[in-house]
C-alpha cells in the first residue's frame, strides 16, 4: 500500500464496463517523511473521501478485498482502491 | 491505476497467439506537476502540460488515440478490461500487464 493525499477526481464515460458506478479519484503519493513523491494514482473510493484528506491506497488482489471482501472477486476491475482515510502517522 | 496521455502507437507481428488483434498503445503517466490546481485535463477543459514520466506500453479496447488523456490499470485488473472483449475462454490468458479502461472526459483538481 502507498499513503498519499487526495488531490481530484476524474470522470470518464468511455470505459471498460467493469468500471461503471466506481468513483476514481486521484492521489498523490507521499514519501516516508510525507513528502509528495510527485506519483499520481487512480483509485476506487468506497470510503468518501474528500481533497485534502490523506489516504491509504491498496493495490492488487488487496484493492478488490476493499471493493468485495473475499475469495469470489476476480471477476472485479480494480488494480488500486482507497483503503483507509488516516487521521495521523508517526 | 494511473492517469496518462496516449503519445503513439505499438506495433508488433510476432507475439503470443492470444496477444492477436490487441492494439498496443504508448501511454506517458501525469506526474503532481503537470496538474497544476485548478486546471482540468480532457476536451472540456484547459490543456495542461505536457507529461513527464517513463511511457507505459497498454493494450487498448476503447479507441483511444494519441493525445486523448486516459486511466490505466495493472495487473489482473488490466486483463478483467481486455477479457470485456473476448471470447469467455480467452479470459485469462491475455499476455497482458497495462489495459487502458477508460478515456477521460474531465480531470477535476480544486484549488
Amino acid at each position: 500500500m502507498i499513503r498519499g493525499t487526495v488531490i481530484g477526481q476524474v470522470w470518464a464515460t468511455r470505459k471498460a464496463r467493469g468500471l461503471d458506478g466506481q468513483t476514481l479519484l486521484l492521489v498523490a503519493a507521499r514519501d516516508a517523511e510525507g513528502q509528495p513523491t510527485g506519483r499520481l494514482v487512480v483509485a476506487s473510493d468506497t470510503l468518501d473521501a474528500r481533497v485534502g484528506e490523506d489516504v491509504t491506497v491498496a493495490f492488487g488482489s488487496g484493492a478488490r478485498n476493499v471493493l468485495r471482501p473475499g475469495p469470489d472477486n476476480r471477476d472485479l476491475l480494480c488494480d488500486a482502491a482507497i483503503a483507509a482515510i488516516v487521521e495521523g502517522a508517526g | 491505476m494511473f492517469l496518462g496521455r496516449v503519445a503513439g502507437t505499438v506495433w508488433s507481428t510476432v507475439k503470443w497467439p492470444q496477444a492477436q488483434g490487441l492494439k498496443l498503445l504508448l501511454v506517458r503517466p501525469y506526474r503532481v506537476g503537470d496538474l497544476p490546481p485548478g486546471a482540468a485535463a480532457g476536451a472540456s477543459g484547459t490543456t495542461p502540460s505536457e507529461p513527464t514520466d517513463d511511457l507505459v506500453v497498454c493494450a487498448d479496447t476503447l479507441d483511444a488515440g494519441p493525445g486523448d488523456d486516459v486511466i490505466v490499470a495493472f495487473g489482473h485488473a488490466a486483463r478483467v478490461a481486455v477479457s470485456e472483449k473476448l471470447a469467455p475462454g480467452d479470459k485469462p490468458s491475455v499476455p497482458i500487464d497495462a489495459a487502458v479502461v477508460a478515456v477521460v472526459d474531465r480531470v477535476e483538481i480544486p484549488r
